[in-house]
């Protein structure tokens, strides 16, 4: 009887979660519900202290720019984690094979990855600089521009934009379905080979199914990673030219620590967290239901 | 006929081979030509810099952008910060993640299921849901303004996901061992330490690689939290060199490829390990 009532009770395990536990509690839950609470304030966090209630979501969506910046965000993500999986399969596929120097063109295709996204933004700001970028140079050699142009400062600036953070993050999907990829045995291969099967065939009836639970995971991951993003865009356009790359992140940093209208950018901030979860929780079902 | 069918096999073969390389070769370039080109700007003297339509090659290369860092920006103090921070984070993490991956897979216990939902719950938090909110917390704890603070911050991300990681890990490691040390007489926090800590050593590689790119990486938090220049992380100081009228581009490309190396070369000597972690919660 004790002997059961002791085993019911082991401390042991709760003594070896506590450090995360607590942790967890104190830096994630407790700043989140310091968040919520701010979020239905009128508030500059030192002198004024509103309770206005809902009023920071509803003038979130009444507002338009912060409705159109969200759009802006869902282009933004759509148009990178499409570039992620697309340059990520085709790289992957390239180096499923082992061939010589396969491992040497891995470890040099995931260097961007590595990369610190301020070094990434400044580099490609430099590229694309109006007068002394490399980019107009390569060009006006050809002769494809005639005279230098502000890349930045044009509506090629979301373009550039997506193009630099496909760069930046196409690796972290290449890894995983090369690692899905060495899952899907040789002898499903071979067997749709005497099947007569083709290659479109195989791909598509055969190492896209197998490999589809890894590459959900990766996609979801990578989809909620960059709907947030932050560095690059504010380092490569600040948003600009005008709103056109003004995502969420962006539009919240700037109502906090431009305007300091820190409510409606703890609201804004919720709003983030629900579209996030949404996502993910959408492309689960969407992913799960195909199989 | 069949010696004909193999011959047409082995030309689709290399055909194949052929098609991979150019893949490969195209993405390499991809990668490698915006790199050369920070090395290229950071060899340029000042007057190449702001030569309009110059010269791509570096006309006489000289490496004062490589010594002006050190000795007209500090750079010493800001990689020192960063440094500093991050492996203080990464260290919390691991230490709390170890004991965490251990404890979730060898017991039993109530409300495991809902802890283990509660990791993956807080690796999905937007950071920029904690922006504001640890802006003022930090200062009502006396750790606004501070590297202490920023630490804070970093821990607060290096957690959910290296527990997450080691969680994964301890599960490949199998239960027997335990059992066959409790027999041997060992005491638990024995078996933690002298048994599957060395097993999961890959894991702790992987998770600390990660938590430290993270944490070297991370521009947002450190930027508007800390305004002190003193206190200056290098992703930052690299960051502000961008808002000068003049622009230093070779000072900066200097910079920004003193910050990424160590990264590189970490990334080389343990890229097995890396790879195996990263994808470990993918591929079961």
């Amino acid at each position: 009887m004790t002997n059961k009532t002791k085993n019911r009770f082991n401390m042991t395990p709760y003594l070896f979660i506590a450090p995360v536990f607590i942790l967890l509690a104190a830096l994630v839950v407790y700043p989140i519900c310091y968040a919520l609470y701010l979020s239905v304030l009128d508030t500059n966090l030192t002198t004024r202290w509103d309770f206005v209630g809902l009023k920071n979501y509803i003038s979130i969506f009444k507002n338009g720019n912060m409705v159109k910046s969200l759009l802006t965000t869902f282009e933004f993500t759509v148009v990178v984690v499409a570039g992620h999986l697309v340059l990520g399969t085709v790289l992957a596929l390239a180096m499923n094979k082992k061939r010589p120097g396969v491992s040497a063109f891995r470890t040099i295709l995931i260097i961007p990855w590595l990369l610190p996204d301020v070094v990434v933004a400044l580099l490609y700001k430099w590229i694309f600089n109006a007068n002394y970028g490399v980019f107009n140079t390569i060009l006006l050699r050809f002769g494809i521009i005639q005279k230098n142009q502000a890349w930045l400062s044009t509506s090629m600036a979301f373009i550039i934009l997506a193009v630099v953070c496909i760069w930046k993050g196409y690796a972290l999907i290449m890894v995983n379905i090369m690692a899905g990829l060495q899952s899907v045995p040789e002898d499903i291969y071979e067997a749709a080979d005497l099947d007569g099967a083709n290659k479109w065939q195989t791909f598509f009836k055969i190492t896209v199914p197998t490999i589809k639970p890894v590459i959900a995971t990766a996609v979801i991951l990578d989809t909620v990673w960059w709907f947030k993003h932050y560095t690059i865009i504010k380092l490569l356009t600040d948003g600009g030219p005008g709103n056109t790359t003004s995502t969420v992140s962006i539009s919240i940093q700037k109502e906090a620590f431009t305007y300091h209208n820190y409510g409606t950018a703890a609201a804004g901030a919720g709003i983030v967290f629900i579209v996030c979860w949404l996502i993910s929780k959408i492309m689960r079902r969407i992913m799960d239901s195909n199989e | 006929m069949s010696k004909k069918k193999n011959s047409s096999v082995a030309r689709h073969k290399t055909a194949q081979g052929i098609l991979s390389y150019f893949i490969m070769i195209a993405g390499a370039c991809m990668v490698i030509f915006p790199i050369l080109w920070m090395a290229i700007t950071a060899v340029k003297d000042d007057a190449e810099i702001y030569q309009m339509n110059g010269a791509i090659l570096p006309q006489a290369p000289v490496a004062t952008s490589f010594i002006r860092i050190w000795r007209d920006y500090d750079f010493i103090r800001y990689f020192g910060n960063s440094l500093i921070v991050t492996l203080i984070a990464v260290l919390v993490a691991l230490v709390a993640s170890a004991l965490t991956g251990y404890g979730a897979t060898r017991f039993n216990f109530r409300g495991k299921k809902t802890f283990l939902s509660f990791i993956l719950m807080t690796q999905m938090f937007p950071s920029i849901m904690l922006l504001v909110p640890y802006y003022k917390i930090l200062s009502i704890y006396g750790l606004g303004n501070s590297l202490p603070g920023l630490c804070v911050v970093y821990i607060s991300f290096t957690i959910p996901f290296c527990s997450w990681m080691m969680v994964g890990y301890y599960r490949t490691i199998p239960v027997d061992l335990d059992e066959q040390a409790a027999i041997d007489g060992a005491s638990r926090i024995q078996t933690f330490l002298k048994i599957t800590l060395p097993l999961v050593r890959p894991g702790l590689v992987s998770s600390a690689i990660y938590a430290f790119i993270t944490c070297w990486n991370e521009y947002m938090f450190a930027a508007i939290l800390l305004t002190n220049d003193k206190l200056k992380t290098a992703a930052v100081a690299i960051a502000e060199m961008n808002g000068y009228y003049r622009i230093a581009w070779n000072d900066m490309m200097a910079a920004s490829l003193v910050a990424s190396v160590p990264l590189i070369v970490a990334f080389i000597f343990m890229q097995k390990s890396f790879i195996s972690g990263l994808t470990a919660g993918a591929v079961k």
